[in-house]
């Protein structure tokens, strides 16, 4: 099979899923620099997408907008059939439907590694303690560090730090995941632990955007990459398509420094 | 490694330094000798400052205490007191009122403001600004001095005047309200909720439990507080069957009057040991590792030695130093008992609790400075309006400082996983910013303290107020101070300890 056979049957596949995100004509400016500039983009459901492109360029400001971290000034972003706008309901809805992990990780280091996990569905999702613990420990047991449910983030190392800000995330049964730079801030030898966490979450089915300087885990786990630079879009593809055959000079140039 | 840098070596590693040289030597020397030097310093001015006073005739006594007191006081407790200690009792209730109310009221308005600085309201954050900057920048006597001037425009004492007669009395010498104050039965009552308390955190507990196993709500807090309610309401009437408690406390003051001054000495002094033994066995329990006690340094030698003299010199002070100490400790506690045997009585049928309304009798002195009303003088008002605005812009600063020392990822991660503002204020940002907020917020409230001091300046009757009523009539100006000192020492102390407990119970566990 050809790549643009490829492409094409992943494309048919696609549009028979439900969209997960849309987005049309996203634009955001900080004071005079406008981040993004038009985005518009659609991710399915179940698909993996990876965010290439220099820094500045809008990645992380355009994933921060997804769950509202960052509020958008023009355009529309609909998650999953509802729309972010001002509407505090529709905010809530979204970020208890939508999971984020962050470069620093951002474990609140005043509790323990259980109790990370359990604040949200306990006063988000009003669960009963034991079912909320019961939870947490079967997501610890998933990201692979079951033995280090008692202890406080600032005893753990940086890879299992993101661990559990994986399982924190998870804990709110997310029909999306973000992860913004997930691994920028760890030391090498931790970064394949927690690449090999969200390759098992991409296989499991979640539908995942991540932005993120591995291409190795783009080439292998990604369904699509877009390539970004000065907040628009420059290119979209499979990876086949993307590292083998790229259309645009400005994704040439990337590509030739970073590989 | 060639055979002559070897040799080196071995000689190096073999030979000792001379004894100036050597660090263990030199750390045991700088001890002893700063220990010596402490010693022979106190020794030397006691001596030379008890000398100098016996030579002028002047004597360290403190039975003034017991001599009467030629004036009154302007409010407190007792504005009619027998003798001066009497007066400085209520001088020091008067210091305490002023303080416990202006922290807790500093707090609050300190949180506030703090909190209000960085609302995204823009004329609320001007706003504290505005207060904060003013309040600060203001020395603290002239705000005091200022708020008096301000009490003195309002209108003159007439009888019966006030914007709710009889409950609420407002003029130039102050504000009235009425007074819960402790009547009869309010000991006997005190076993109630006692009782009341144990059952409810016995309840609040098992609807904790509950919460936890179905997930429902179950209102932990409000059981708690309606099973004290019952408990109260009961106790309201049914207190007078307790009368029974007062007895007891006569059995045990009877017991312990008859002990003798050598049974307390021993007893002081096996405390003295024990507390020392205690400390040493917990200070090696904290050096022993899985792999057997660790090296002592010198250091740790030097702590546990300090403690073995430290009982030993309790020992001595309680035989030798101050022999009637016992004596006073078995007069005192028999004292103590007898008062609590009463308190617990029989025959104590009245309320629990009582308020009475402010007493207006005496056109043009109001408020009258009987037990009957909570007043709330001209000095009083302007001590205590002074210390809580100026505290207060110091918290609010505090308080916003702790805010901003926590991480934006904080909030950014409390939002990402859908917590509401208010959980994540709860949850998430104050207790991270509470152990940032809480030291210095403790200095403040030494401070607010320690400020209540310049009551002088408006008259109010505070410790150091009454204290110089005190040295004006008897000479005593040492033994006041001495008192002073004493006093506010042990004020601050007691912060310290309270906000220190809060301050390990804060703390985050690093690694």
């Amino acid at each position: 099979m050809s790549v643009s056979d490829a492409t094409t049957a992943l494309t048919e596949e696609l549009a028979a899923r439900d969209d997960m995100i849309v987005c049309e004509g996203v634009n955001k400016w900080f004071g005079d620099f406008q981040a993004l500039d038009g985005i518009t983009a659609v991710i399915k459901e179940r698909e993996v997408v990876v965010v290439l492109g220099p820094s500045g360029s809008g990645k992380s400001t355009w994933i921060r907008c997804i769950n509202r971290l960052e509020a958008h000034q023009e355009g529309r972003i609909v998650i999953d059939g509802v729309e972010l706008t001002n509407d505090l309901r529709n905010i809530e809805k979204i970020r208890s439907e939508v999971g984020m992990v962050f470069q620093q990780f951002n474990l609140f280091p005043h509790l323990t590694v259980l109790d990370n996990i359990m604040l949200a569905p306990i006063w988000v999702r009003k669960k009963p303690k034991g079912e909320a613990e019961e939870l947490a420990r079967s997501l610890l047991e998933r990201v692979g560090i079951p033995e280090q449910a008692e202890k406080y983030p600032g005893q753990l190392s940086g890879g299992q730090q993101q661990r559990v800000a994986i399982a924190r995330a998870l804990a709110m049964e997310p029909r999306i995941m973000l992860f913004d730079e997930p691994t920028s801030a760890l030391d090498p030898e931790m970064i394949k632990e927690v690449l090999d966490v969200m390759k098992e979450l991409a296989l499991s089915g979640m539908t995942m955007m991540v932005v993120t300087h591995e291409m190795g885990f783009a080439r292998e786990v990604a369904d699509r990459v877009i390539f970004m630079e000065d907040g628009q879009i420059v290119e979209t593809g499979t990876p086949e398509h993307f590292f083998t055959n790229p259309q645009e000079e400005r994704t040439k140039l990337f590509l030739s420094q970073i590989l | 490694m060639s055979n002559t840098d070897q040799a080196t070596l071995a000689a190096t590693q073999s030979q000792r330094p001379p004894f100036y040289r050597d660090v263990t030597v030199v750390k045991w020397l700088a001890q002893v000798f700063t220990l010596l030097l402490v010693v022979f310093a106190l020794f030397f001015l006691t001596t030379q400052a008890l000398e100098n006073l016996d030579r002028q005739g002047i004597e360290i006594k403190y039975d003034f205490l017991s001599i009467g007191l030629g004036s009154d006081l302007r409010e407190g407790i007792d504005t009619d007191p027998d003798t001066a200690g009497r007066a400085l009792w209520a001088g020091a209730v008067n210091t305490i009122r002023i303080a416990v109310g202006g922290i807790i009221a500093a707090t609050i308005l300190g949180v506030l403001v703090g909190v209000g600085r960085l609302s995204s309201n823009w004329i609320v954050s001007r706003m504290c600004s505005v207060f904060i900057e003013t309040v600060r920048n203001i020395p603290l006597l002239v705000q005091i001095v200022f708020i008096w001037a301000l009490v003195a425009t309002f209108p003159d004492v007439e009888l019966d005047q006030g914007p709710i007669n009889g409950l609420l009395h407002v003029s130039n010498k102050g504000v009235s309200v009425p007074r819960v104050h402790i009547d009869d039965g309010f000991y006997q009552w005190l076993i109630f909720i006692a009782a009341g308390w144990l059952v409810g955190t016995f309840v609040k507990r098992r609807q904790e439990r509950r919460h936890d196993a179905t997930g429902r709500d179950t209102y932990p807090v409000l059981s708690f507080l309606a099973v004290l309610a019952v408990f109260g309401a009961v106790g309201w009437v049914a207190h007078p069957i307790f009368g029974w408690v007062g007895a007891i406390f006569d059995f045990i003051g009877d017991g312990f009057s008859s002990l003798t001054p050598v049974i307390v000495q021993i007893v002081l002094s096996l405390a003295a040991l024990a507390a020392a033994a205690w400390w040493i066995r917990r200070f090696l329990a904290r050096l022993r590792t899985p792999a057997g006690l660790m090296k002592l340094t010198d250091d740790d030698k030097f702590r546990i030695i300090f403690a073995g003299v430290g009982a030993l010199a309790v020992i001595a002070f309680v035989l030798v130093g101050w022999p009637g100490l016992s004596s006073w400790i078995i007069n005192s506690g028999t004292d103590l008992l007898g008062v609590i045997a009463d308190k617990f009585g029989d025959g104590r049928t009245g309320r629990p609790i009582d308020i009475k309304a402010p007493d207006v009798e005496q056109v043009g002195n109001f408020p009258n400075p009987g037990p009957a009303g909570l007043n709330l003088t001209q000095g009083g008002a302007a001590v205590f309006f002074g210390v809580v605005l100026y505290t207060a812009s110091f918290i609010a600063e505090i308080v916003r400082g702790g805010i901003l020392a926590v991480p934006k990822g904080q909030t950014e991660a409390a939002q990402a996983v859908g917590l509401r503002r208010v959980t994540m204020l709860r949850r998430v940002i104050l207790p991270q910013a509470f152990r940032v907020i809480l030291p210095p917020l403790g200095n403040q409230y030494l401070n607010l303290t320690k400020n209540t001091s310049l009551a002088i300046a408006v008259g109010y009757s505070d410790f150091v107020q009454v204290g110089q009523i005190v040295y004006n009539q008897t000479g005593k100006t040492l033994e006041v101070i001495s008192l002073w000192m004493l006093f506010y020492l042990a004020c601050s102390l007691t912060i310290s300890v309270v906000v220190n407990f809060f301050n390990i119970r804060m703390k985050i566990v690093e690694r």
